[in-house]
C-alpha cells in the first residue's frame, strides 16, 4: 500500500513534537508512578510541591541538573559521558514509527514521523542499539557492581529479544507486511491480532516488560544486590538521562503493544484517531505500574530460564501453528479457536491450586 | 564518485583502521559498530533495505554485544597482553591484507552483474521467495554449517565433570556433616 508523504520540514517538526512530548511524558510519568505506587501501598506519595504534587517533576529536574556531576577516577572518561547519550538517543528514535491515526489526520499531514516498509525491523534495530547505552555505562564506570549490572542487563535483553522477535513473527505472517500502518489497517478489517495470536500477545507483553527492564525483570538495577546496577557511579544529569531512557522505553513499549496486537488507533465502534491510542497507552502504563506494585523481582537464573525455557518455545510453537495455517491456506478462524483454547488453558493453570504437599518427615 | 559515496568510503576505511589500531578492545569494538552502521547505510543506499536492517540487528546489535560481553567478562580490554607469541608479525600481516585486497579487486574487475529479478528495493516480500525458492539449498547449507560450528564449540568447552560436582575433599567433608 502507498501512503502519502510529508514535506521534510513537517517531518522534522513532528519529530521535535515527539521528542518534546516524550520528555514531558517522562517527567510526569515519574510523578504518576510514584503516586500510584504510594496508593497501592496505602501511603501518600509526593504531594508537597504544588497542588497534588504536580510540580514535583520540575523540582526533580532542577535538583538533578544542579547537583554535582561526578566522573569517577577509574572511569573511561569518553565512554562514561557517551553511554547515557547513546541510551537516550536510541530510545527516542523508536517512537516516531507508531501511527496515531489515518493518513491526513494531523492537520492535513500524516500522524506519524516515519512510515517505513520495514517498520518492525527498524524498531528492532533501534532497540538493539539502545542496549549499548546500559552496557557501556556499566563497563565505563570502572566498578564491579556497575559491570555486573550491565552484564546482567545485556544478557537478559539479548535473551528476551529472541522471544520478542519470534512472538512478532505470527502477526507478520498473518498480515504479510512489516509496515506498522499495514498491521493497524489489517486489524481494522479483520479484528485485533490479539484474538488471532493470543499466546504471541502474551509472550510479547512479557518480553516487552523485560526489554523495558520493569519490575519483575529489573535485575540490572537490583539495589539489594548491586547497589544501583549499571548507574551506580552516575550522578546528577547523567543519572537523570538513564531514568529518561528507562521511562521512554516504558512508554514506547506501552504504545507498541496496542499498535501491534490491539488495533492501534482503531476501535470497532466510535473510531476516533488519537483518542483510543492515548487511552490504550495509558491503560498499559497503568497496568505495568500495577504489576510493579504487585510482583517481586525474579532471581537471575529464574529470569534467564523463564526467557529461554518458556517464552521462547511458546513463541516458536505458536509461530509454527500460524505458519501451518497460512501455508495450508486454512480458514484464519482456526487461529481464533486455538487462541481461545490457550486462554482457557492459561486460566485453568492460574485457577488450579493443588493442596500443598508437606515435605520432609511425618507429623 | 558522488560525495556520499566518497564519505561512506572514507568512513568505512577510517573506522576499519580504528578497529585494528585502537589499543583498548572495547574502543575497537565500538569502532566496529560504527563500521557496521556505515555499511548498513551503504546497503540501504544500494536499495538492499532488508539487508541493511539485518546488518544492524544481527551484526551491530547481537554479534558485537557478544564480543563486548566476552571482553568485559574476561577483563580483556587492556592493550598490553604481555608475551607476544608472534614476534615482528606486522609486516607479514600487512602483506597478507594487501594480498587479500588485491584478490578481491581482481575478482571485481571482470565481474558483470546484471539484475534479472525485480527486488522492489530489497523488501522481504520479494526476497523471501528467492531465498526459499532458488537458493533454498544454499540457505540450508549455510544454516547447517553454523549449527555444526555451534555444536563443535559447545563440545570443545564441555568440562570433564559436571560443574556442580563436588571435589573429593568436599565429598569427604559432606559425609562427616551428614553422619
Amino acid at each position: 500500500m502507498n501512503y502519502p508523504l510529508d514535506p521534510y520540514w513537517m517531518a522534522a517538526l513532528k519529530a521535535l513534537l515527539v521528542v518534546v512530548g516524550l520528555l514531558t511524558a517522562f517527567a510526569f510519568m515519574t510523578l504518576i508512578e510514584r503516586r500510584l505506587l504510594a496508593r497501592f501501598q496505602i501511603r501518600m506519595g509526593p504531594n508537597r510541591v504544588g497542588p497534588l504534587g504536580l510540580f514535583q517533576p520540575i523540582a526533580d529536574a532542577i535538583k538533578s541538573i544542579f547537583k554535582e556531576d561526578l566522573v569517577v577516577e577509574r572511569a573511561d572518561k569518553v565512554i562514561f559521558v557517551l553511554a547515557p547519550l547513546i541510551g537516550v538517543v536510541f530510545a527516542l528514535l523508536a517512537f516516531g514509527a507508531i501511527p496515531f491515526g489515518p493518513p491526513g489526520s494531523f492537520f492535513g499531514f500524516q500522524p506519524w514521523v516515519l512510515n517505513l516498509d520495514l517498520g518492525l525491523l527498524y524498531l528492532f534495530a533501534v532497540s538493539e542499539m539502545a542496549i549499548y547505552g546500559i552496557f557501556l555505562a556499566g563497563w565505563a564506570s570502572g566498578s564491579k557492581y556497575s559491570l555486573l549490572g550491565s552484564l546482567r542487563s545485556s544478557a537478559s535483553l539479548i535473551s528476551y529479544e529472541l522471544g520478542l522477535g519470534i512472538a512478532l513473527l505470527s502477526p507478520v505472517l498473518l498480515v504479510g507486511s512489516l509496515n506498522l500502518n499495514d498491521i493497524v489497517n489489517w486489524q481494522q478489517e479483520h479484528g485485533w491480532l490479539a484474538l488471532y495470536a493470543f499466546p504471541a500477545f502474551l509472550v510479547y507483553m512479557i518480553a516487552a516488560l523485560a526489554e523495558a527492564a520493569r519490575t519483575p525483570f529489573d535485575l540490572p538495577e537490583a539495589e539489594q544486590e548491586l547497589v544501583g546496577g549499571y548507574h551506580t557511579e552516575y550522578s546528577s544529569i547523567k543519572w537523570a538521562l538513564f531514568q529518561m531512557t528507562e521511562y521512554i522505553h516504558f512508554i514506547t513499549a506501552s504504545a507498541l503493544i496496542p499498535t501491534l496486537f490491539l488495533g492501534g488507533w482503531t476501535m470497532p465502534f466510535w473510531n476516533v484517531p488519537y483518542l483510543w491510542m492515548f487511552l490504550k497507552i495509558a491503560f498499559f502504563l497503568f497496568f505495568f505500574i500495577w504489576i510493579r506494585a504487585t510482583w517481586f523481582r525474579l532471581r537471575y537464573d529464574q529470569l534467564l530460564r523463564f526467557g529461554w525455557g518458556f517464552l521462547f518455545p511458546v513463541a516458536l510453537v505458536w509461530f509454527l501453528v500460524t505458519a501451518l495455517v497460512v501455508a495450508l491456506d486454512l480458514p484464519r478462524s482456526y487461529l481464533l479457536y486455538l487462541s481461545l483454547a490457550t486462554l482457557l488453558v492459561l486460566l485453568g493453570a492460574v485457577m488450579y491450586s493443588p493442596k500443598p504437599v508437606r515435605k520432609g518427615g511425618g507429623a | 564518485m558522488s560525495p556520499w559515496e566518497a564519505l561512506a568510503l572514507l568512513l568505512l576505511l577510517a573506522t576499519g583502521a580504528l578497529v585494528v589500531t585502537l589499543r583498548n578492545a572495547i574502543h575497537a569494538a565500538l569502532a566496529l559498530i560504527l563500521n557496521f552502521l556505515v555499511l548498513a547505510g551503504v546497503y540501504v543506499g544500494l536499495d538492499a533495505r532488508f539487508l541493511g536492517f539485518i546488518q544492524v540487528i544481527v551484526y551491530a546489535g547481537a554479534i558485537v554485544v557478544l564480543f563486548l560481553f566476552v571482553i568485559m567478562l574476561l577483563f580483556a580490554a587492556q592493550g598490553e597482553v604481555g608475551f607476544d607469541p608472534l614476534v615482528r608479525s606486522k609486516p607479514l600481516a600487512a602483506l597478507l591484507a594487501l594480498g587479500v585486497a588485491l584478490a578481491l579487486f581482481s575478482g571485481l574487475w571482470g565481474l558483470n552483474l546484471a539484475f534479472t529479478k525485480d527486488l522492489q528495493g530489497g523488501l522481504p516480500q520479494a526476497l523471501g521467495p528467492l531465498l526459499y525458492g532458488d537458493w533454498l539449498f544454499v540457505l540450508l547449507a549455510v544454516g547447517f554449517l553454523l549449527m555444526a560450528a555451534t555444536v563443535v564449540a559447545v563440545a570443545l568447552v564441555q568440562p570433564t565433570r559436571p560443574l556442580d560436582a563436588l571435589r573429593p575433599e568436599e565429598r569427604k567433608e559432606e559425609k562427616e556433616v551428614v553422619r
